[in-house]
């Protein structure tokens, strides 16, 4: 049967040499009492072992010493090297800089900057989902003016929250806005307004049926084959629940 | 011709790291002089293994030059981050390597260099020292690089398994492993001359 005691093969050589623990060198004892084939491989090892220690009492070749350094050097000629004051500057200065230390430092650094500009950029690299609004503005939500779809007509004020139902979603492929119309009904004929999306990344977009409030800016577009009430720019759309 | 018995540690030793790390800084900066000491205390146990590595002791010559110039040229790039001994060891072990691989590694068996034990018997040897240090010689040249190194490292230099695992570049486990192996080559190629030895 095999012996698969690997590890425990590695320590005979400690063992032979007196080097293991007492607990451990018990452990090597007690094996090569159960296992013959570790026995046969312990056999082989010492006497290796015993012929490479007279390996520490003899010299490779008596006959050849050594060679002294100028006889290292005799063929090589002149081995320093010639570096001037600033090479050797330069070099001290650039390894001093190479520390591990301070490359550690430097990448924390690095590290540092690179969140810094992700957190300041965010909104244009990954988009606000929570709100379409520009904080900076000065703009709330309450001040936009709540008003049905039917009550555009009347309406002077710029800013309006309006809700309805979405249809017809799509982007104007040569603008790049979003539109989409916003119906009092969900199917069916009935008053409507056009919103319009300028800049979409970061906007929730709507899908066709939702029910919605949108704020932005109201406009009538008086131009022939539209006449028609928009919502441009929308600022901010919520979708409610039916 | 009698043989030295070598005792490298004591001869060879520097007189601690910071004897050696001021030598090799000066060194670094240059300073032939500072290098030379580093050889002078280096020397043998470099030249113990590359003859034992190479066989040959012109040969063993060019290859030792080899390696004190690659370490001498490389010192600038040396952070101390292991002994300067066990830097210019590997240095040594790789250079004994390429030198093998450039010349490809003769495999000639112990009887054709030495004789059959029966020649061996009927020659006359005058110095029993001699005979073995020939035959065990041998038998370590003869021996695989891989387990070449861990003998000549175990036995001549007396490194320890975690000092051998810097200069060879791998695990202590892997050194073990290694060094059992050597061991029962080592016998199995000494058996026909077990009585010599």
């Amino acid at each position: 049967m095999s012996c698969l005691r690997f590890g425990l093969r590695k320590k005979f050589v400690p063992y032979l040499e007196g080097e293991l623990p007492p607990r451990e060198a018990k452990r090597v004892e007690k094996h090569l009492l159960d296992c013959g084939r570790c026995r046969a491989i312990f056999g082989r090892l010492r006497a290796g072992h015993r012929s490479a220690q007279q390996l520490r009492h003899l010299s490779p070749d008596g006959a050849h010493p050594a060679p002294e350094f100028e006889t290292m050097m005799a063929d090589v000629g002149e081995i320093v090297p010639v570096r001037h004051k600033w090479v050797r500057a330069w070099e001290d200065w650039f390894y001093a800089l190479t520390t591990p230390r301070l490359v550690q430092v430097l990448m924390v650094l690095v590290l540092a900057l690179t969140a810094v500009l992700v957190v300041s950029n965010r909104r244009y690299l990954f988009g606000d989902r929570n709100s379409g609004l520009d904080k900076s503005t000065a703009l709330k939500f309450s001040e936009f003016h709540p008003l049905s779809i039917p009550e555009l007509q009347s309406n002077t004020r710029p800013h309006i929250a309006i809700e309805g139902y979405v249809r017809d979603v799509h982007i104007d492929q040569e603008e790049g806005t979003l539109h989409f119309t916003l119906a009092e009904i969900p199917q069916g004929l009935g008053p409507f307004v056009i919103c319009e999306i300028m800049s979409p990344i970061g906007m929730p977009i709507p899908r066709d049926g939702n029910r919605v409030r949108v704020y932005g800016v109201a406009r009538y577009d008086a131009q022939p084959g539209r006449e028609w009430y928009e919502v441009n720019p929308v600022l901010n759309i919520a979708v409610l629940k039916r | 011709m009698a043989t030295q018995i070598l005792d490298g540690a004591e001869a060879m030793s520097i007189g601690g790291n910071e004897q050696e790390r001021s030598l090799a800084l000066a060194a670094q900066r240059g300073d032939s002089g500072a290098f030379r000491e580093l050889y002078d205390a280096y020397r043998e146990r470099i030249w113990t293994l590359v003859v034992y590595s190479i066989g040959d002791a012109l040969q063993a010559q060019d290859v030792l030059q080899t390696v004190f110039l690659k370490a001498f040229r490389g010192l600038r790039s040396f952070r101390f981050q292991s002994s300067l001994f066990t830097w210019i060891y590997r240095i040594a072990c790789n250079e004994c390597r390429n030198y093998h691989r450039r010349r490809g590694i003769r495999h000639v068996p112990l009887e054709a260099i030495l004789g059959s034990s029966d020649e061996m018997d009927r020659r006359p040897i005058s110095d029993g020292l001699e005979a073995r240090r020939v035959i065990l010689r041998n038998a370590v040249i003869q021996l695989p690089f891989k387990m070449r190194d861990v003998i000549v490292l175990k036995y001549v230099e007396e490194l320890s398994y975690e000092e051998m695992s810097r200069v060879l570049g791998c695990s202590p486990g892997t050194v073990a492993s290694r060094l059992n192996r050597a061991l029962a080559e080592l016998e199995e190629r000494l058996r026909p001359f077990r009585r010599f030895l």
